[in-house]
């Protein structure tokens, strides 16, 4: 087991992507601490991994929210003493073309996106600094490195975050606290189901691996990140898109 | 109510631990940057321990005051104005601002945190 005695919190951590985050940290020996706003669903998923012999804690929570983000990172040193792994996940997308973007599309984007990876990680940084190491693992996207029509907020979010991540990553080095960020492509989620379905799968025949992501091949690689594998590792974003990334091919 | 060897004390053990430096290195008179080789998040970090050794709540900017050097009414070409000296004089009594006032270029605000003002900081909060 490559995370034994470890804790992990794993923000938006009930579904989709963070879903299979979560179940794999966990499988791997980890505690975790499921963060959602969808309280129902993160609290079966705790009840099925501690079924399982593992150990999970479901907290409700708005990554929006400092005071959500303070509790849950009070809760969890309560129950765990310790935290050594933050999985910013947490996510929306709100896709409209520029011109039909209302202001709180853009908001909500950037609110939750980007302000939620700057309130868990703020309030991370004070146990992992005690504690002299810690793993930060920000989910990022492939949309914020190659922009997408239809995406600006979600893009520049994610662009937010790929820079916040090289920032903290050089702030918090000297203490031991590597930051990393993961930028999928097209994964197989209940979130890009739309996407998916709009363009009538044309985005699969551009990925040179051709077949969309699913939520484990990201999981692997914040596994990876997350694993003392990675110690050495600081301030990179791991594109995990099959090679969408790449641009023309012939 | 705390002794201030006793204060010293602690406060090398937190400066040793933080900054990891020899104990030796960390006299009274030492600066944290000059002397020690704190870099900016060093000071969180030794907000946070002294937070949790003397069990006290220090508020942003109280025992650093770094926010005033991003304050263009305290800082004027690279300088500390006069305003922001009588600012950096309240905020920070413990430190010796004498040498400092004839060239309070900014680069030598970070001097003024030494060891002993540290070590001042804590034993009157703990008096109080």
């Amino acid at each position: 087991m490559r995370l034994e005695d470890k804790v992990a919190i794993v923000t938006g951590g009930a579904q989709g992507i963070g879903r299979s985050i979560t179940s794999t940290l966990a499988q791997e020996g980890s505690a975790v601490v499921i963060t959602d706003v969808n309280k129902e669903g993160a609290e079966a998923l705790a009840e099925e991994i501690n079924s399982a012999g593992g150990q999970a804690l479901a907290l409700e929570g708005d990554v929006r929210s400092e005071d959500d983000a303070q509790k849950v990172i009070d809760a969890t040193l309560e129950s765990f003493q310790h935290i050594d792994i933050l999985v910013n996940n947490a996510g929306i997308v709100r896709d409209y073309l520029v011109i039909s973007m209302k202001p709180a599309d853009w908001q909500d984007v950037i609110d939750i996106n980007l302000g939620g990876v700057y309130n868990f990680s703020r309030k991370v940084i004070r146990p992992m600094l005690m504690a002299r190491s810690g793993k930060i693992i920000n989910i990022a996207s492939l949309a914020g490195i190659t922009g997408g029509r239809g995406q600006a907020n979600y893009a520049a979010s994610k662009a937010g975050i790929i820079a916040f991540t090289r920032a903290l990553a050089l702030e918090l080095a000297p203490k031991g606290i590597t930051v990393n960020a993961v930028a999928p492509g097209m994964v197989v989620t209940q979130m890009s189901e739309r996407v998916r379905s709009f363009t009538q799968d044309k985005v699969k025949s551009l990925i040179p691996l051709a077949r969309y992501a699913e939520p484990q091949d990201i999981a692997k690689v914040v596994l990876f990140l997350a694993s003392s594998d990675a110690d050495y590792i600081t301030g990179q974003v791991i594109v995990v898109d099959g090679g969408l990334g790449l641009g023309p091919r012939w | 109510m705390a002794d201030k060897q006793e204060v010293l004390q602690k406060v090398q053990e937190i400066l040793t631990d933080a900054l990891g430096v020899d104990e030796e290195e960390v006299a009274e008179d030492a600066s944290l940057v000059a002397d020690l080789g704190a870099e900016s998040i060093d000071f969180l970090d030794i907000v946070f321990r002294l937070e949790k050794t003397f069990n006290i709540k220090i508020p942003r900017g109280d025992l650093f005051p770094e926010d005033l050097l991003s304050d263009e009414q305290y800082v004027q070409e690279g300088k500390i104005t006069p305003e922001g000296l009588k600012v950096l004089k309240e905020k920070v009594p413990y430190a010796d601002l004498n040498e400092f006032e004839k060239n309070p270029d900014v680069s030598g605000v970070a001097n003024l945190f030494t060891v002993g003002m540290i070590v001042s900081y804590v034993t009157d909060r703990l008096a109080s």
